[in-house]
């Protein structure tokens, strides 16, 4: 493994200079591009917004921030392990003839789409000013847990590095991979905190035999411990509206759960490690397989 | 004089499959009638190519030679023996392989350039006598998804040649553009090995083989078969087309 890094170091300007690449393609060379590349998100989160707010009555004050804030991260996951998956698939007519560390083509998909995760989060930051301004400057949009955003970050690309390693390798052999991976993207975001909270599972399963256990399980997949603690460290912590016995009720925000988050920072270190060592190993099928 | 390349008892096998499509799928539905196939390519090959020499592989399809030219540039591992190389090694990609379509001409030499193993205050020094080489002056900066199949390949033509490689592999591209880039290439390839280059290359175009080479090795079966001067084996390998080339 220490070998194969070497060698990844030794083409790390390679590794750049494809980032740049794709990050061109994407905003195809105008300023706008990356704006255009925006309106996904903003639209997605003010279509829920007017649902939740309005047609489900739900009164979360700045309801569309914690939706942005949750949506924004998941939506660089979900972007990551699509754009990964063929990575290496798209550009085997170059494998085939040239020598370099192929992981450089899965990891400048991660790193381009980090790239324009980061620039995103930024825009989610003017827009937080925005809200702060518009609601007469009432709750700060920033708190002293920011400092722990770059810890969450490195633990967010660790999952999706190791997972995107994975995927690209093993879509080389089964296409269809792809499908069942954006399938599995489509679901994911239903059992992921994002057009809801973390509370409104707990607050449903709190009272039901083995709640507590159920609310653990849940929160052992990584995206939904992510999502949850993105929403906390972005965030001021505010009451959620949660439903108990059906009737609507504000309830304060739960803590950080730093249990579920040390558990999800072994999960996705763990896959990052597994998913290089499997790269490594079916590279060089890449050009044979069968 | 020093070797260039030195190839000791390769082999490479590969494992054919004959069950179609490459997904989950029918692997998982076929895995019974999977039919897998073990095929030896190269059996055992042994080969040694002293710097500046312009070697020319011939034999069937089949024979090894693309295979042979993919362990050298490093894309396949070998299942057994070992592959010794001196020196930078440049890929004449076929018609712009590694090329992004939306890309301009300008930012594809940036990036294959690299691809191609050069940094990047190499490859802007280069630029200049790339588009110099590829005559492409007036559609450098467009996307080449507008690019002819010509211009492609005079471009990939151009970058490959001026990565200031050691060794050369070629297979099968030589005969790209139009008459007077054709002239252009074989002048490059000429002074390439003026300044002690190696070249390695695969044709079935006995004109060419006979214009550049000055060695040839001749594989069938994936073993070499014949290995010798260009000209005396050329007259084994085509003994009926010597009379039709020399006027």
């Amino acid at each position: 493994m220490r070998e194969n890094l070497r060698e990844l170091w030794k083409f790390r300007e390679l590794l750049w200079a494809m980032v740049e690449r794709e990050l061109r393609i994407r905003y195809k060379n105008s300023f706008l591009g990356f704006f255009w590349s925006l309106l996904n998100p903003l639209v997605t989160v003010a279509v829920m917004t007017v649902v939740f707010k309005y047609l489900m009555q739900n009164s979360t004050p700045n309801f569309s921030a914690y939706v942005l804030a949750a949506y924004l991260p998941f939506l660089f996951f979900n972007m990551t392990l699509l754009d990964s998956a063929q990575s290496v698939l798209v550009s085997l007519p170059v494998v085939r003839k040239v020598y370099f560390p192929r992981e450089i083509l899965p990891l400048a998909s991660i790193a381009s789409n980090f790239i324009h995760f980061l620039l995103a989060l930024l825009v989610f930051f003017v827009y937080l000013f925005g809200l702060w301004a518009v609601t007469g400057f009432d709750i700060s949009p920033f708190t002293y847990r920011m400092w722990f955003l770059p810890v969450l970050l490195v633990v967010n690309l660790c999952l999706v590095t190791g997972l995107a390693l994975i995927i690209s390798a093993l879509n080389v052999f089964y296409e269809d991979i792809k499908y069942i991976l954006s399938v599995g993207l489509y679901l994911l975001f239903f059992i992921t905190p994002i057009m809801y909270f973390s509370e409104t599972v707990f607050y449903a399963l709190t009272d039901k035999p083995n709640g507590k256990l159920l609310y653990d399980l849940y929160h052992l997949n990584p995206v939904a411990t992510l999502s949850t603690m993105y929403r906390k460290v972005l965030l001021a912590p505010q009451d959620v509206q949660v439903l108990k016995d059906g009737v609507a009720v504000m309830e304060g925000v739960q803590k950080a759960n730093w249990i579920h988050f040390g558990i999800t920072t072994l999960i996705s270190v763990g896959i990052l490690i597994y998913g290089y060592h499997l790269f490594n190993k079916l590279k060089w099928k890449f050009v044979e397989k069968p | 004089m020093k070797t260039a390349i030195k190839i000791q008892d390769i082999r490479k096998d590969f494992i054919l499959s004959h069950s179609g499509a490459a997904s989950l799928k029918t692997s998982l539905l076929w895995w019974k009638k999977a039919k897998r196939e073990k095929l030896d390519v190269l059996k055992g090959l042994n080969l040694e190519i002293p710097e500046g020499e312009c070697v020319a592989l011939i034999g069937r399809n089949g024979a090894g030679k693309s295979t042979l030219l993919s362990l050298i540039s490093k894309i396949y591992k070998p299942t057994s023996g070992t592959i010794e190389v001196n020196g930078r090694i440049a890929p004449l990609l076929e018609l712009g392989a590694g090329f992004h379509p939306d890309l301009t001409g300008l930012e594809n030499i940036l990036f294959n350039g690299m691809i191609l193993g050069l940094t990047r205050k190499e490859v802007l020094e280069r630029t200049q006598q790339i588009v110099d080489f590829s005559e492409l002056h007036t559609h450098i900066d467009t996307p080449i998804r507008t690019y002819s199949s010509g211009m492609l390949a005079r471009l990939g033509f151009a970058i490959a040649i001026h990565v200031d490689a050691d060794i050369l592999i070629v297979d099968e591209v030589l005969a790209v553009g139009d008459y007077t880039f054709e002239k252009k290439c074989y002048d490059f390839i000429d002074s390439f090995r003026k300044k002690g280059g190696t070249i390695l290359f695969v044709s079935h175009n006995a004109d060419t083989v006979k214009r550049v080479a000055d060695r040839c090795i001749w594989l069938e079966d994936g073993q070499v078969k014949r290995d010798g001067p260009t000209a005396e084996i050329m007259r084994e390998y085509q003994p009926d087309s010597d009379s039709s080339t020399t006027p």
